[in-house]
């Protein structure tokens, strides 16, 4: 089976394809929704603003096909960054628009909380693993990732949160609901790490 | 990629450098050996010998790194015939073979007393992995452990002196600095020792790899070194150092040689003992288009023994021939330890080749002839 | 907080890497891959690439390079060289590049700064300064340090954050490859001028040295390595020492996980 990349047209695909390769899974980058019915995993991946994203989801047939693979907690899913944001209901992000609806909540802008506090919010800081959760297996808790964003997601629902990271206030940096996983953070770019977290997330 | 205009390195090798008249370091410090005054070097060197010879014989004299190779096999006999006991130290390679074997118990029979320290097997496999996998060299572990374990010895057995071979600076070209010195010192291992910028200390926490995992590959610390007055020597910078002359004198004291040309390279008499090296040299190959035959062929050339024409004609028969054997022993057979297969092999041969040397097709894929093997786009400098 | 971040220049020219002292007599160490996947394994924090010929030859950033290395590198890469054009630096991030780091031409097209900084994000924009020390001061160079700009570095580097520069790369041109410990009086000077991270460039060979950029200097990040490929010292060890005396570095499972493949 393989380790489905999303390639909808935002962002660079190959470090993450990378990643999953050193990690041990077999990536497919694929802007072919029907290769989810031969992958085990997805992940999706992106960078850019939140509206962009979701209309290249909607033009390019991945939005109904995702939320099936995810329903019933059939397949597991990764957002990563970008793709974090767009498991949420809306964001704002170049234009009010709806995302994928598999995490509850919504995206907004970060505020800085003081005078040294800048956005975007870029560099490594700490992820506080607020419940344990198989994704952060052997990740000891206020490990550092590398971030850069200038929104964050907004759960409705407090029971999704998994991990904060102390920045405009503190915001929300993992999330999971049933089989749709979110990181805020570069897993890809946070070696090592990242790569445990990407191993956790493949074994899932 | 440019050549030397003398010999027939190429400039994408480490350290090497070539001057406005576009001859190589290597090929300078060669031409500097007409005005060493060899007399002098050897008074030098017996003047060092007479400063650690132990005089109530209680200890050994110096330590002898070697290999069972040809060149440590020299070093054994000209430390005896200079009337020094000597306590000869072999790190065993990785992955040794029958000849290796044979030379080392020939070393033994030329009549010294002789340990080898073999490092934990299944440490090595994994570091070995590492090495080839991270940094496109199967032999990382080796070029630490030969220099970290005779340092060891030194302070075990409370044997200051040193005696390595070569100063691979000057033979095969490196910072004038560091060409023209005669001592080995912890910075020259971490600068020269072919560690690629990896340290060992790097690898605690990767693949299960401890500390205590690691000790044969810790250079001792400083204090251990300062007490027993730990000093490591070059003989090649006292006595004018050849590979050729050094089979031939070693042969006469029963070393052997290959029953043919090594795979790879375009000589019968080194690089006898481990059947990786093969694999060692192929990846020197892929990042630096270059392999063992040029290194060779530039030292014959260097004393006469080639003319330049001659060179690159072996070195394209030669070099950089795809490794499906060392030394007899099939490449399938050399991975397995590794627990890789040829097929994932070839995979991270692809990833290590530097791209802007090899011929590659319309899409960038590399072009490979049935065998496997590669053809590189620059053979020698425009006429 | 955000950490301090420890970061190796790798410096590239035509095939392979090279080192120098000084912005000269350069030697050659190795190959981009094999030190991108090192410094994987070292636990550093970003990496700088950056073409020394690009800008020497007048030709353009070597994009098929970045493709093919880019995605080995799992932190963040900074790539530099020869970029002139807002479409130079959307290539170059295609390619695989988390920045960019823009040099020569900014001095005469300070414009291009606040392009890229508008069009990706100032957070992708590296401003790479480097300086020398004159008789009555600083000035900044351009070209690899072979031609005088006229400008002094904390002016230069007030203008460059005005028109959007994410981060400036400051690195003292004597220093360079001399393991003597940065130009600490260069250092603050400009951390001091400007709000954005200063990666403080030029002259590490000890621990002590990076604490004292950090430190006293002010710096976010250090530069730093021919003292990491040159001697026994690690990056692991490096940001041990800079915990252990109180400065923010990130943290990572030593324990076990740290291998990064199989």
């Amino acid at each position: 089976m393989k380790i489905l990349i999303i390639d909808y047209g935002l962002g660079n695909l190959a470090s993450v394809r990378r990643a999953v390769e050193e990690c041990g899974g077999d990536p497919l980058v694929s802007a072919l929704p029907a290769d989810i019915a031969r992958s085990s995993h997805l992940i999706l991946p992106g960078v850019g603003a939140f509206a962009d994203g979701m209309s290249l989801l909607r033009e390019r047939g991945w939005v109904e096909p995702l939320k099936a693979a995810v329903r019933d907690d059939r397949i597991p899913l990764l957002g990563i960054c970008l793709g974090m944001q767009l498991l949420a209901d809306r964001g704002d992000e170049g234009g009010e628009s709806d995302g994928l609806g598999l995490i509850p909540g919504v995206v907004e802008r970060l505020r800085p909380a003081g005078a040294e506090e800048r956005i975007p919010h870029v560099g490594w800081n700490a992820v506080r693993q607020v419940r344990p959760d198989a994704l952060f297996t052997g990740i000891p808790d206020e490990t550092d990732f590398y971030f850069v964003h200038s929104y964050a997601v907004r759960p409705a629902d407090a029971s999704v949160v998994i991990g904060m990271t102390p920045h405009a206030g503190g915001f929300v940096s993992a999330v999971r609901s049933g089989s749709a996983h979110g990181v805020q953070f570069h897993p890809e770019k946070s070696v090592p790490a990242g790569f445990t977290l990407l191993r956790n997330f493949l074994a899932v | 990629m440019r050549y030397c205009t003398r010999c027939v390195m190429p400039d994408t090798k480490p350290d090497l450098k070539l001057d406005e008249q576009g001859v190589c370091n290597a090929c300078r410090s060669y031409e500097k050996r007409r005005e060493v005054d060899w007399e002098a070097r050897r008074r030098e060197l017996d003047a060092v010998l007479d400063r650690y010879r132990c005089r109530d014989g209680s200890n050994w004299d110096c330590i002898v790194p070697v290999s069972g190779g040809k060149d440590s096999t020299y070093q054994v006999i000209r430390m005896l015939q200079l009337g020094m006991n000597p306590l000869c130290v072999t790190a065993t390679t990785c992955d040794l073979s029958e000849i290796g074997r044979k030379n080392i118990e020939n070393i033994k029979r030329l009549g010294v007393d002789y340990v080898e320290f073999t490092t934990n097997r299944k440490i090595r496999a994994v570091m070995n992995r590492i090495g080839l996998t991270q940094v496109g060299d199967i032999s990382w572990p080796e070029h630490a452990s030969i220099f970290t374990i005779p340092v060891r010895a030194a302070v075990q057995y409370g044997v200051p002196l040193i005696v390595w071979g070569e100063n691979s600076q000057n033979e095969y070209g490196g910072p004038a600095g560091a060409a023209d010195n005669n001592v080995l010192t912890r910075r020259w291992l971490e600068e020269f020792g072919g560690l690629l910028g990896l340290r060992v200390s790097d690898l605690v926490g990767m693949e299960g790899i401890e500390s205590k995992h690691l000790i044969p590959y810790t250079y001792p610390p400083d204090a251990d070194l300062a007490r027993v007055g730990v000093t490591g020597i070059f003989l090649g910078y006292y006595l004018p150092w050849d590979g050729f002359s050094n089979v031939l004198i070693s042969q006469g004291f029963g070393f052997t040689t290959y029953h043919r040309t090594v795979e790879g390279s375009m000589v019968n008499y080194e690089n006898l003992d481990n059947h990786q090296t093969g694999i060692h040299d192929y990846f020197k190959f892929l990042k630096f288009g270059f392999g063992r035959a040029t290194d060779l062929a530039c030292l014959h050339l260097r004393r006469g023994r080639l003319t330049r024409q001659d060179a690159l004609e072996l070195v394209k028969l030669h070099d950089g021939k795809f490794p499906w054997e060392y030394l007899g022993k099939p490449l399938a057979d050399i991975l397995q330890p590794l627990g890789l297969s040829v097929d994932e092999f070839v995979k991270i041969c692809d990833r290590f080749t530097n791209k802007k040397l090899f011929q590659c097709d319309r899409n960038g894929n590399l072009v490979k002839d049935r065998e496997g093997n590669l053809t590189k786009l620059v053979c020698d400098n425009p006429s | 907080m955000l950490k301090r971040r420890v970061i190796p220049v790798m410096l590239w020219k035509d095939i392979g890497l090279v080192k120098g002292v000084g912005f000269d007599s350069w030697r050659r160490t190795g190959t981009i891959l094999p030190q991108i996947r090192v410094y994987n394994l070292r636990c550093v924090d970003e990496l700088i690439l950056l073409d020394i010929g690009a800008t020497a030859e007048g030709r353009e950033p070597d994009y098929e390079t970045i493709r093919d290395v880019a995605p080995e590198c799992f932190v963040p890469l900074t790539v530099g060289g020869g970029i002139r054009t807002l479409e130079q630096v959307g290539r170059l991030l295609l390619a695989g590049a988390d920045k960019i780091s823009i040099n020569s031409e900014v001095y005469s097209n300070p414009g291009l700064i606040t392009a890229i900084a508008r069009r990706y994000g100032s957070q992708c924009v590296v401003v790479s300064v480097d300086v020398r020390r004159t008789a009555d001061g600083y000035e900044c160079f351009r070209h690899s340090g072979s031609l005088a700009t006229g400008i002094g570095p904390v002016e230069w580097a007030i203008e460059a954050e005005r028109r959007g520069a994410g981060e400036l790369l400051l690195t003292s041109i004597e220093r360079d490859g001399t393991m003597t410990g940065y130009d600490l009086e260069l250092v603050k000077a400009v951390s001091d001028a400007v709000r954005i991270p200063v990666i403080a460039g030029g002259g590490a060979g000890t621990f002590e040295h990076l604490h004292d950029a950090l430190v006293c200097g002010g710096a976010s990040a250090v530069a730093a390595s021919s003292m990491f490929h040159f001697t026994q010292q690690t990056p692991l060890e490096a940001k041990e020492y800079l915990a252990a005396r109180g400065v923010p570095v990130r943290r990572f499972a030593v324990s076990g996980e740290r291998r990064t493949n199989r």
